[in-house]
């Protein structure tokens, strides 16, 4: 029996759940920026 | 004011804590990903096979720390959930709340590396063994605190409430632990200290690296989400509004 795809499989399982973790905050928080600049820019337009 | 009790007080402003994580989180990225490719080279290079498990040995570099990462997460959770209640520090309600999803990750990883290595090893992906479900447990806690916390719309009670479950959850990190002595499982003791079969140093110091690495990737994730649940609490305040008009 080979166990190749069982250890790949893992390394591969262990990437993406590291990878979203990891990037997942990063892209949050450069959306929420951008939202929270459109608001200041439509406050400093307003006034 | 002696300088502990000055950095204690400086790290519970959240403008000085978001400008001085940001300069420390890519230096605890770089360290991360530099043990960690030390400690794949030792695991898969250097390390020899297991005369039991042969090749499948390498998923316990993953698969150990993960384990590992997912109790101790859990139980600084705990610990700075019980602070925080007791002496209202934000900054340690943030911290509870910015650990939940890494702590869920490291047991998802654990849970699934643990599967791919037991069905060539045990002939199955899943048993409700004492130590496996127990570890499931752990997860549905993690899921719990976050759902917790994402169920109120006043941040601060949402935080309480996920802190006072961090500390309730954390009977399950005992019997995770002493699973495999109190029952009898299909998941092996221990493999360190005691009359654990102990490890040869060829395998134990890749394991003790990658133990060493998910640290490092915990301390820059925790950071960054941190940082991000800090803008969100305070997107009114001052030094957020300051900070959006810097990067115009």
């Amino acid at each position: 029996m080979s166990y190749t795809p069982f250890i790949l499989a893992s390394y591969l399982l262990g990437t993406v759940i590291l990878s979203w973790a990891a990037f997942a905050p990063v892209l949050k928080k450069r959306t929420l920026l951008r939202q929270l600049k459109a608001r200041q820019a439509r406050m400093d337009k307003s006034q | 004011m002696n300088p502990i009790m000055l950095f204690i007080h400086k790290t519970g402003s959240p403008p000085w804590f978001y400008q001085k994580t940001g300069y420390l989180i890519p230096w605890l990225w770089a360290i991360f990903l530099v043990l960690t490719a030390i400690g794949l080279y030792l695991g898969f290079v250097k390390a020899p096979v297991d005369y039991q498990q042969g090749t499948t040995v390498r998923i316990m570099y993953l698969h150990v720390p993960s384990a590992w990462m997912s109790m101790m997460i859990y139980g600084f959770m705990a610990i700075m959930g019980f602070i925080a209640l007791v002496w209202r520090i934000r900054m340690l309600e943030v911290l509870v709340i910015s650990s939940a999803p890494v702590g869920a990750a490291f047991t998802m990883i654990a849970l699934l590396t643990g599967s791919m290595w037991g069905r060539p090893m045990w002939g199955t992906f899943w048993v409700w063994d004492a130590r496996l479900t127990s570890e499931l447990v752990l997860l549905f806690l993690y899921f719990g605190v976050i759902a917790l916390y994402n169920a109120y719309d006043e941040p601060r009670k949402a935080a309480r409430a996920a802190s006072l479950l961090s500390i309730v959850g954390a009977f399950n990190l005992p019997i995770i632990y002493f699973s495999v002595e109190w029952w009898n499982t299909l998941h092996q003791g221990s493999s360190f200290g005691g009359d654990g079969p102990g490890i040869h140093p060829e395998m134990l110091w890749p394991l003790l690296i990658m133990a060493t690495a998910v640290k490092f990737f915990y301390g820059a994730n925790l950071l960054t989400r941190a940082r991000l649940t800090l803008l969100k609490q305070d997107h009114r305040k001052r030094w957020v509004q300051d900070l959006v008009s810097e990067e115009h």
